[in-house]
C-alpha cells in the first residue's frame, strides 16, 4: 500500500472513534466542537457556518460509506484533518444511499501558500476509495491503528 | 455567531466559496474528486443574509477592501499584517487581547485584521 502523506495533518486530538450524533448536521456540530476543544481553532461559529454552507452547495458524501466535508477559512491557522467514525452510520444524502460511517473533515486556511489543501483532499478521496483501506477504517478503534492505516503500514 | 468581525470572516469565507463555485477550472478539479456544485443560488442567498446583519459602514469597508485587494480580512501573525506584511503599530497590537471582536484595520493597507 502506498504512503498517503496525510500523517502530518492528523493528530490524536482530532480522532473521534465513535460519533454520538445520528444525523448529518449534529455530526458536523460534534466535529467542530471537538476541533475547538482541541485548541486548533477558536472561531466555532465561523467554521460551522463555512462547512454547512459548503455542504449545501457541494454535498460531500462520496459514496460507499464515506464523507469528506471540507472548506477553507481565514480562522484556520494550518491544514487540519479530523477523522470521525460512526458505527451506526449517518444519512449524509449520498447518491448511493449508503449511510456514512467514515468522515474526514478537512480544513485549511486560504492563505496557505504551499497549497496543500487540494492534494490532501485528493489523497483522502483516494484513501477511502480503496476497498481494503475502507474496511480497515470501518473497524478502527485507536489512533495508533488509524495512523498505521493512513501511513499505509501493515496492521 | 457573534460580533461584526466574526460576521465579516464568515462573509469572506462565503465569498471565497462563491468565487470558487463560479470558476470553471476549480469546478472541474472538484468534480474529478467527486464533488458537484448543486445549489449556488442558496449560497448567494446565505451571503445576503450575512451581509444584512452588518451595519452599512462596516459592510462598505469590507466591500471596498475586497474590491481593492481581493480579500478584505487578513490574518495577523507575530504582529505582522499578512495582507501587506508590515509590522503593526502598538495601537493595533492592543486589539489582539483587549478588543477581540472589534473591527480593526491595518494602518498601512486598510485591510481588516484577524488575530489567529
Amino acid at each position: 500500500m502506498a504512503v498517503s502523506g496525510l500523517a502530518p495533518y492528523c493528530h490524536e486530538k482530532l480522532f473521534l472513534p465513535e460519533l454520538k450524533a445520528r444525523e448529518k448536521d449534529a455530526a458536523l456540530v460534534e466535529m467542530v466542537d471537538h476541533l475547538v476543544a482541541s485548541g486548533r481553532v477558536k472561531a466555532h461559529g465561523v467554521i460551522l457556518n463555512t462547512i454547512r454552507e459548503r455542504e449545501r452547495i457541494w454535498p460531500t458524501a462520496i459514496g460507499r460509506g464515506a464523507a469528506v466535508p471540507h472548506g477553507r477559512s481565514l480562522v484556520v491557522p494550518e491544514l487540519i484533518i479530523l477523522f470521525a467514525r460512526s458505527s451506526a452510520g449517518i444519512d449524509f444524502g449520498a447518491e448511493d444511499g449508503e449511510p456514512v460511517r467514515l468522515v474526514f473533515l478537512i480544513l485549511a486556511p486560504y492563505q496557505d501558500k504551499e497549497n496543500r489543501y487540494l492534494p490532501a483532499l485528493g489523497k483522502v478521496v483516494e484513501l477511502v476509495a480503496n476497498e481494503a483501506t475502507r474496511q480497515q477504517l470501518f473497524e478502527v478503534k485507536s489512533f495508533g491503528e488509524f495512523m498505521r492505516i493512513v501511513e499505509g503500514l501493515p496492521a | 455567531m457573534k460580533g461584526p468581525l466574526m460576521l465579516l470572516i464568515a462573509l469572506q469565507d462565503v465569498d471565497e466559496m462563491i468565487q470558487e463555485a463560479r470558476d470553471p477550472e476549480k469546478q472541474s478539479v472538484m468534480k474529478k474528486l467527486g464533488f458537484k456544485v448543486t445549489n449556488l443560488d442558496a449560497l448567494v442567498s446565505s451571503r445576503k443574509k450575512l451581509a444584512d446583519q452588518l451595519d452599512k459602514r462596516t459592510l462598505t469597508l469590507y466591500e471596498r477592501m475586497r474590491t481593492r485587494y481581493g480579500r478584505a480580512v487578513v490574518p495577523v501573525e507575530g504582529q505582522i499584517c499578512l495582507g501587506c506584511f508590515m509590522n503593526l503599530p502598538t495601537r493595533n497590537i492592543g486589539a489582539s487581547t483587549e478588543r477581540k471582536d472589534r473591527v480593526e484595520v491595518c494602518e498601512n493597507c486598510g485591510r481588516i485584521l484577524y488575530w489567529l
